[in-house]
């Protein structure tokens, strides 16, 4: 069964430039029309639909609103299936993978916590250059191979983004 | 009503009277009903005048006592008196166990793990407990407001799990309330102060109950209420402060650790009765028996201080797990009447380095904002302005035991619901034929850690070489929270579903014979009311299946689809002067599946029309 992707959702062009705000209010709106609330007093078969609706609306947010799921989901739509895992052959990003793992391990063993907001928002900095540099790329058809290698690391930080949050936790402790 | 109303979700086709419907704040200490009228959303009184009813329920062998009297003779009747029942909603007994030492009940077995408490009217489960106190509210609403209630909103703590949250819904059924909606407790108090005050931008809950503590973060926008993070304990409150109190008088004067379940109940009310008074009052004098001391306010903090520290560390977690800094928070809101201890508030300003709002009493804004969303709910408009949208999350992750206990994650904690989400398996032996699938809910990654609320078996999947069979399980969290799984095995179409039925959650045995007994002692004949709303269903389907007939059966459908569908409403026709509502029921199912494929069109069609004209991606999934 054909199902309008999630762009189309939100009545958008494929793109990974997008403004987030405008999507948040767009999502919003939606969210209004199909949200199951609106049918509590529907009958069952409206409901399911509602719930599924619902559901589709929020998955389709959930992956337009984080980059590289974006950057991903764009890259899936335009080509043959990726693995979510693959052996990633970009030495220069491998070293640098490297360095950003012990300065975490780092921060950890000492337990500095300014250090750990110093080193998110040199995280940050790096997250938005790479989104930059993908959008750069995303627009030139030509460039595909260098797209997937850009949203790889794009996942990858986004991973460490996550660890760094769990080293918070821990800290917090 | 029924088939396909797109166009305008939510309005009816005819103006109709008010729809009486009610908010339920289902505390562990206290309870309360709240209703909209003439716009304003407030607590219902007894007909003394009370608004709180004590979540207590004493069990006498011809009758039920709820509220007040009940708790106040808990201490001379603790075996038959229960408070705090929400602790054991959900849990199994081990669970109760670990807090067992402090209750002073005796339990016995269920056909189910639920911890049945032993009674002189036998054996009750916390599900009937809670019910009781849900039929003493409901019939305070239905007098108040004069009029049979279409249905109630229900507050859990947001940090809940799904056992938690079916125990609170099955109560409710058994309380004959129609449920509309569980509602986390947190959000309905952003909703009652999110309307009062047109707020707007980022919003804390802080929500210390007598037995829970709830954390949400949520962003106010033009009438939606988004809930970005949710976090909390699902077992941290003001109880425990009455612990620590009661604790320390042991500890100070000397006495045994090991009291008869009397004396346990009297101490906890003293030690509740010294805790108040410090709201208020900067040292208290506590005597119990012939020992008497006095608790400062300074000395108490520090007894609760662990606790404190618990729920503020789960507020940094929430923080984070919005993806927004603590400084944006602007608002910080209290609820709950634990909230009243003043170290709380005082730990709860220094966190968020602003003064927290408590406009609102933190007793009653709980019901106040359910009260809202059970009147939206219900189809009463809201006068001017948006309509109010509430967007809440799962408290916790969901997921699949996997190879070696591991706990697989499916749905991770703060995920927008509802939310539906495929995973795919395989199996591991040669020839496999089924599988066993575990359900949890948890953060940790071994299963032992996380809660395990079903278990099910996958069977018939084809013979195959290891790895190659493909199994979806499919999780589908609605809007109330709960969560239902499906698994299909891709190649041969196999397929299991379970609504999850928590572990420790009643059988359908024991819910059968519960309700059968509120049947015989219902006054009013609810067999009858049930076999009514049979009839409007299938009447309301009838007319819904035949309009949309009428209008695109033509274009949507094949002649024998058409037949197919014309047979079973003949059937539904001739059922619906009978008087057998099992069978009107079955018509109506068997009639609702063989329109679905069409219904799906119709909904195709409408969303093709809407966007006809502009350029859309279509893609195969």
């Amino acid at each position: 069964m054909g199902s309008p992707c999630h762009f189309a959702l939100f009545e958008l062009q494929p793109s990974f430039r997008l403004d987030l705000e405008q999507l948040a209010v767009r999502y919003r709106e939606l969210a209004r029309q199909v949200h199951p609330d609106r049918f509590a007093d529907a009958s069952e078969r409206d409901q399911r639909l509602a719930l599924e609706q619902s559901a589709s609306l929020n998955e389709a947010y959930r992956v337009l609103k984080n980059a590289p799921q974006r950057a991903r989901y764009l890259l899936a739509l335009s080509g043959p299936e990726l693995p979510l895992e693959v052996t990633v052959q970009d030495p220069g990003f491998l070293m640098q993978q490297m360095h950003w793992r012990e300065e975490l391990e780092d921060l950890q063993g000492s337990a500095n916590v300014s250090g750990v907001a110093t080193f998110k928002r040199r995280l940050k900095v790096a997250q938005d250059e790479l989104n930059e540099s993908f959008a750069v790329c995303w627009d030139d058809p030509l460039r595909r191979e260098e797209a997937e290698r850009l949203m790889r690391r794009m996942q990858f930080l986004d991973k460490l983004s996550h660890e760094v949050r769990q080293l918070e936790e821990r800290l917090d402790d | 009503m029924a088939l396909l109303q797109i166009a305008e979700p939510g309005q009816s086709p005819q103006p109709h009277q008010r729809r009486l419907a009610v908010g339920i704040d289902l505390g562990t200490t206290n309870s309360l009903v709240a209703a909209v009228r003439s716009g304003l959303s407030e607590p219902l009184a007894d007909t003394a005048g009370a608004l709180i009813l004590p979540s207590a329920v004493r069990y006498h062998a011809d009758r039920v006592e709820v509220g007040e009297a009940a708790k106040l003779a808990a201490p001379g009747d603790p075996l038959n008196t229960v408070l705090s029942v929400k602790r054991l909603m959900g849990r199994g007994l081990a669970d109760v166990k670990q807090l067992g030492e402090q209750l002073p009940y005796r339990f016995v077995d269920g056909e189910s793990h639920m911890p049945f408490i032993e009674t002189v009217q036998g054996p009750k489960s916390p599900v009937e407990v809670s019910a009781d106190i849900l039929k003493e509210l409901r019939h305070r609403a239905e007098a108040v407001l004069g009029g049979e209630l279409v249905g109630a909103v229900i507050t859990v703590p947001a940090y809940f799990d799904d056992a938690q949250r079916q125990a609170t819904k099955d109560a409710a059924r058994l309380a004959g309330l129609s449920v509309l909606r569980l509602l986390n407790e947190p959000t309905a108090a952003a909703v009652a102060y999110g309307l009062d005050q047109q707020a707007e931008g980022l919003v804390a809950i802080y929500d210390l109950g007598g037995g829970t503590f709830d954390i949400s973060i949520l962003r106010l926008t033009a009438g939606v209420f988004e809930v970005l993070a949710t976090g909390g304990d699902s077992a941290l409150g003001g109880d425990d402060f009455d612990h620590a109190i009661a604790g320390w008088i042991v500890e100070q004067a000397g006495l045994s650790a090991d009291l008869d379940p009397g004396a346990q109940r009297t101490l906890l009310s003293e030690a509740c009765a010294a805790k108040e008074a410090l709201t208020t009052d900067t040292s208290v004098e506590v005597s119990h028996g012939a020992w008497s001391g006095l608790l400062t306010r300074e000395a108490f903090a520090e007894l609760i201080e662990p606790m404190v520290a618990r729920s503020l560390k789960a507020c940094r977690r929430a923080v984070r797990d919005a993806g927004i800094e603590i400084e944006e928070v602007e608002a910080v809101v209290l609820v709950g009447g634990s909230t009243r201890v003043p170290r709380v508030r005082q730990a709860v300003a220094e966190l968020f380095a602003r003064e927290p709002l408590s406009d609102i009493d933190p007793d009653q804004v709980v019901a106040i904002g359910a009260a809202i969303q059970a009147d939206t709910l219900a189809g009463n408009k809201r006068g001017d302005g948006e309509e109010l949208l509430l967007l809440d999350v799962i408290p916790l992750s969901l997921g699949l035991e996997t190879m070696g206990g591991l706990m697989e994650k499916v749905i991770p904690r703060n995920t927008t619901i509802p939310v539906a989400r495929a995973q795919e398996f395989t199996t591991y032996k040669d020839g496999q034929t089924a599988m066993m699938i575990h359900v949890l809910q948890g953060e940790r990654e071994l299963i032992s850690d996380c809660r395990s609320l079903a278990r099910f078996e996958l069977r018939g999947i084809p013979p195959m070489v290891a790895g190659s069979a493909k199994i979806r399980v499919t999780f589908q969290v609605d809007a109330d929270g709960l969560l239902s799984v499906a698994a299909r095995e891709l190649a041969s179409g196999v397929e299991a579903s379970v609504q999850v039925k928590p572990s420790y959650g009643l059988t359908d045995g024991e819910i059968a014979r519960m309700l059968q007994d509120s049947f015989q002692h219902a006054s009013d004949d609810k067999v009858a009311r049930v076999l009514r709303e049979q009839q409007v269903d299938a009447q309301r389907l009838l007319e819904a299946v035949e309009a949309a007939l009428e209008v695109d059966g033509e274009r949507l459908l094949e002649a024998d689809e058409r037949l197919a569908i014309e047979a079973q409403i003949q059937q539904l026709r001739e059922l619906m002067a009978s008087n057998d509502g099992l069978a009107i029921e079955q018509q109506t199912k068997r009639l609702t599946q063989v329109t679905d494929a069409f219904a799906a069109r119709r909904l195709d069609a409408t969303v093709k029309s809407a966007l006809a004209g502009r350029s859309l991606n279509e893609i195969e999934e």
